[in-house]
Formats: structure tokens, C-alpha cells, sequence
């Protein structure tokens, strides 16, 4: 069944370091309380992170949409950033574009995208240089992938 | 699942349905229907908040009588180090061991040996353990409570070594059996504990195993006992229950807080007292911080066991007489060192089961429902003031958010979504009155001109 019982939607701004990691701890907090396997909800809190922290460090805005049918948990990070250019390469491990003063928060070791890989069943980016980034991935829910 | 056993009862009769115990609980775990407290027993972490809050008395803590164990042939009571500064300067540990003696017990152990095998157990552990960080001590039963039922992804951080008291119980029935040569079942190992939480912790143990004491008794049940019997003592009964028991140094270091931060002096070590506290730090462990903590020590109690709800004494005078015994009583004697090297290849620490998180019965199975659920709560949310007021009987907005769209509570029972509340709260609470003396009657002023 592919109705959607659940769709929420956050916005995040770029650069606010302040405020990044709220939108995953949120999720993190609904799919609990809906009493996910913690497993799944580890996975789906990665992706969330990481997305939301590829938006805070490159993006001006994006959004963050959260939905849940009884199958599949999705999230879809969207922002109006620089795009990716070489999308391959942005998914290989250690790649990175960060600047030296996001390293220096602890950021930018080239995990973000091959993560929400790794954490997803179904994964699909598409990117248009001076438009932005689209990341859409999925997790099953009964499956223990 | 097996109905859980709480160590607290609600005496309806004197509930005034003040809702001071609904306000104290750290889990939400109270509430207040019909002007009468109750608790949701799936939450209750048995921290005993609510009974130091009751103004009406009427939440008491269930004890053991010493006449319960009398079916035992032989009965050791296995004294936390904490009574030991419970009594006047005067009474000292061979004055309280002689009272315990007199008061019916066959022996009193002494388990600074326990402590010392527990603290090495853990610093190997400490060192060997490659899972997440920090490590949790299991020592209070209150937190090992709050972590199966509000921290549940922390259970498997919870540290898997036994703790000293269970370890002692198991030893002091092996020696005596083989001393007396009687089966260790006609044996009771009875701890003196400073706090409800343990003695609910022996007779349930939170990783569903059996405890090897058969049961506790507070300090407070004893305290009057011994000091009693301390009056009538000769001096040579003193110095036998001395020799008796060796009430060492190290033994009553462990009371006082931060004791095991110096046997992890190489380990990133913290020590966190007070249910409030505790929480602050766990919400922080589970937001991904304090990871390079390696361990952590937490007592619900502010300042540790010696603020036990079943001590007499207040804490920093407990604190300060222990620390003026300390320098009066040998360190670890030679004999104890020799002891913890001769038993700690042979003891197993392992718990004898897994704790794990406290299963609640309210989650429907259907993710559709659950989903519908939060929504409801979601949109009573929306509907409330936020003050928390607590006439709903519920401890929080969000409590009773919650409860609604569990079933278990009622839109209607909000002042502010349904009026005739206030009405039935003032019957149910002001009937229950006696009638108030009218204000000018009381300071001897005139009423008003109508």
C-alpha cells in the first residue's frame, strides 16, 4: 500500500550551524514515538543528518519532507544550492568540497552522500549546477535490510 | 509480561488527591482521577519521589518486618556502608554491629572484599569494552529503572557487572553453609539498605533473574533497634562484634560520592547525583554527546545512597561522620587484598540476565493506528493552554495530550476545553473540607457592606 499516513516538511537555512541537527532530532523523535525498530530509525536519522547538514554547508535554503506509508519511510532534501557537477564523484567515499573552516567543525570528510547511500534501500540524486540538489531515499520498513 | 512490583503503596483512604506526587514523579507516571492518585506501574521507576512529596502521608513504602525471616535457620545481614554513619559519634561500627548481633541476627557481613573484586571487575570491563560509550554503573536501581523505561536505546550501555550487595549475599550463604553445615536455603542474606529502590530491586531484579538476598530491611527499620541495644552493651560484646567484622576503610569510601572515580583514575570517569540531574545528563547521551565519556556513575539520590529515602540521618552529617570514621579505621586490611586476588579469577560477575527496555501495553501493533494516535495527540497539543495546571490529572499538557488519544484520558477532563470541570473539581475537592471559617470571623473584621 503506497497511501501516505504521514508527511512533514521542514525548512532549513544555510549556514546556521546553530541550529543543525534539529530537523533529524525531530524526526528521530516522531519515529520513536511511533515505536520504529531502533535499527531503522538509526538508519533514517543518518540520512537526515547528513542531508540536512549538506544543506546548512552549501545550500541557502532547503527543505526537508519526511513521509511514511505503511511499506516505506522517505525523505527528500531539496535546495536551491550550487548543484553537483560530477555526481559520481560526489558519491565516493572521502570525497569532499568543504572548506577548511567546516572541517574545522567537524564537518566535511566526504561521508555525507555515500552515508545516505549506504543507509538507504533506494537512493536517487539528481542535480543541476546553479539550481540545486534534489537527494531522494527510502527505507523499507518491514525489511531488515 | 509479568505484573511488575512497585515498593510504593497509595492509601486512597488518605489521598487528598493534592497532586504533589503527579508533579514530583520524574516518568509522569502518576495521575489523578476523582480526586485519588494512582500510578501507571508500567512507568514507575520506583524512585520514591512521590512519597517525599505526599503532604497527606498517604504513599508509604512497603517494608519487611524482621519477624518475616524468622523461617530462616541463620540470618546475615549484609549492612550497606551506609549505616555505619547513621549513629551518633559514640556508636561506633563495633556498637552497630554488636545491635545488629543483638537484635537477632546470627552475623553481619562485612563485604569489602565484594567491593573491591566489583571495582576491579569494572575497570577490566572498563578497559575491554569496544561498544558504545559511556558506560552506565548498575548500582542504583532507580536509574537502571529509568534507562529500561525512558532511555531504551541505552539498555546495552548499561555495564554488565554484578553489584557488590548480590555478590556478598551469594558468598556469606556459600561460607556459612560449609561453616554450619546446613543446606544454603535455611540461610537468609539480608540487606540493610538506605533506600526503597534496592530492597524492590532484591525481591524484582531488573534483569528478571533471582537476587541472592532474600530480602531487605531499611536502615530506619533498624536504626531504633540497635541504638537501644547500644545502651545495654558490655564492653566485651563490642570488641567481639568487631573482631567479628572488620569494618575497613575502603568499605566506607564507597559511600561517599565519587567513590569508584578512583579506581578508574585513568578513565574519563563522571559522577552525576539527583534524579533531575541524571535525566539532564541522559538526555545529552542520547542527543550523541559525552561519548568520550568512558564511565558514568549515577545515583538517583542527591548526593549518592547516603541520601537514601530509608536513611535517619541528613546527608552532610552522615557525610561529615563518615569522613571522621574513615580516619579512625584501619584501610584495607592486608587480608582482604589477599582475599579479592585468591576469588576474582573465580567469581562470575555476569548479571544473571539481560536488562532490558521495560516493554509498555499501550503501543498498538498497526502502524496505521500509531500514526493516527500522534496525529490526535498532535492536534489535543494544539487545543491546550500549555500551563501544565495539573487539574486535568495529568501531570502536563503533553501527559494528557497523550493519554487522550491513548484512550486513557478524556478531552473533557481540561478546565479549559469543558467549563463544568472547575464545577466537579470544586465538588470533589471542597466537599471534602470542612466547612472554612468565614474570613471576618477569622481575623475579626466586619464583612464588607453589602
Amino acid at each position: 500500500m503506497d497511501e501516505e499516513l504521514f508527511r512533514q516538511t521542514y525548512s532549513i537555512h544555510g549556514r546556521d550551524f546553530d541550529k543543525a541537527g534539529e530537523t533529524a532530532a525531530h524526526i528521530k523523535q516522531i519515529l520513536r514515538e511511533l515505536g520504529l525498530d531502533a535499527g531503522l530509525v538509526h538508519r533514517a536519522v543518518i540520512i537526515a543528518f547528513e542531508a540536512e547538514m549538506n544543506v546548512v554547508m552549501y545550500a541557502d535554503e532547503g527543505t526537508v519532507t519526511f513521509t511514511l506509508t505503511e511499506d516505506a519511510l522517505k525523505l527528500e532534501i531539496a535546495d536551491q544550492g550550487p548543484g553537483i557537477e560530477d555526481i559520481e564523484l560526489a558519491l565516493t567515499e572521502g570525497y569532499s568540497t568543504a572548506t577548511d573552516q567546516m572541517r574545522e567543525m567537524g564537518f566535511g570528510f566526504g561521508m555525507g552522500l555515500p552515508n545516505i547511500r549506504k543507509n538507504s534501500d533506494d537512493f536517487n540524486l539528481v542535480s543541476e549546477v546553479g539550481k540545486g540538489t534534489t537527494v531522494s531515499a527510502m527505507i523499507q520498513l518491514n525489511s531488515s535490510a | 509480561m509479568p505484573e511488575l512490583t512497585h515498593g510504593f503503596k497509595i492509601d486512597r483512604d488518605k489521598c487528598d488527591g493534592h497532586l504533589a506526587c503527579m508533579r514530583a514523579c520524574p516518568t509522569q507516571a502518576v495521575r489523578v482521577r476523582e480526586g485519588k492518585a494512582h500510578v501507571l506501574p508500567d512507568l514507575c521507576v520506583d524512585c520514591g519521589l512521590c512519597l517525599t512529596a505526599c503532604p497527606s502521608g498517604a504513599i508509604r513504602a512497603e517494608t519487611r518486618s524482621f519477624a518475616e525471616f524468622d523461617k530462616f535457620k541463620y540470618k546475615v545481614a549484609v549492612p550497606s556502608p551506609v549505616l555505619f554513619g547513621q549513629f551518633p559519634m559514640a556508636v561506633g561500627p563495633g556498637h552497630i554491629v554488636a545491635g545488629l548481633l543483638g537484635m537477632g541476627f546470627d552475623a553481619v557481613w562485612d563485604f569489602t572484599v565484594e567491593l573491591a573484586l566489583v571495582n576491579r571487575a569494572i575497570l577490566d570491563y572498563v578497559e575491554r569494552w569496544e561498544g558504545p560509550f559511556p558506560l552506565l554503573s548498575v548500582s542504583c536501581p532507580v536509574v537502571v529503572r529509568l534507562v529500561q523505561v525512558l532511555y531504551p536505546s541505552m539498555v546495552d550501555q548499561l555495564i554488565r557487572v554484578q553489584v557488590p550487595r548480590e555478590l556478598a549475599g551469594l558468598e556469606a550463604k556459600q561460607k556459612f553453609s560449609e561453616q554450619l553445615g546446613i543446606p544454603p536455603d535455611d540461610i537468609a542474606a539480608i540487606y540493610i539498605t538506605p533506600c526503597q529502590a534496592k530492597s524492590i530491586s532484591i525481591l524484582k531484579p531488573a534483569e528478571g533473574a533471582k537476587s541472592n538476598l532474600e530480602g531487605a530491611l531499611g536502615i530506619s527499620d533498624v536504626y531504633n533497634n540497635i541504638l537501644a541495644l547500644t545502651h545495654t552493651l558490655q564492653e566485651d560484646q563490642v570488641q567481639l562484634a568487631s573482631n567479628h567484622s572488620i569494618c575497613s576503610g575502603a568499605m566506607l569510601r564507597w559511600t561517599i560520592n565519587e567513590a569508584q572515580g578512583q579506581i578508574l583514575q585513568r578513565h574519563r570517569y563522571m559522577s552525576v547525583t539527583g534524579l533531575a540531574n541524571v535525566i539532564q545528563v541522559f538526555d545529552d547521551i542520547e542527543k550523541g554527546k559525552l561519548r568520550n565519556i568512558e564511565y558514568l556513575e549515577c545515583d538517583a539520590c542527591w548526593g549518592g545512597c547516603i541520601g537514601g529515602n530509608l536513611t535517619v540521618d541528613n546527608i552532610y552529617v552522615t557525610r561529615s561522620k563518615l569522613h571522621r570514621l574513615l580516619a579512625e579505621v584501619p584501610a584495607a586490611a592486608p587480608q582482604v587484598q589477599a582475599e579479592v586476588e585468591r576469588r576474582y579469577p573465580a567469581t562470575d560477575f555476569s548479571l544473571k540476565g539481560r536488562v532490558r527496555r521495560r516493554t509498555t501495553n499501550d503501543g498498538p501493533t498497526d502502524l496505521r493506528e500509531r500514526v493516527r494516535r500522534m496525529k490526535v495527540e498532535e492536534a489535543v497539543t494544539r487545543a491546550l493552554p500549555g500551563l501544565d495546571c495539573g487539574l486535568c490529572g495529568a501531570p502536563s499538557c503533553g501527559a494528557f495530550a497523550k493519554d487522550v488519544a491513548r484512550g486513557t484520558g478524556q478531552r473533557s477532563d481540561c478546565v479549559f476545553l469543558r467549563e463544568g470541570r472547575l464545577r466537579e473539581l470544586k465538588t470533589t475537592y471542597l466537599s471534602r473540607r470542612k466547612k472554612p471559617p468565614e474570613i471576618g470571623e477569622q481575623f475579626g473584621v466586619s464583612p464588607p457592606p453589602a
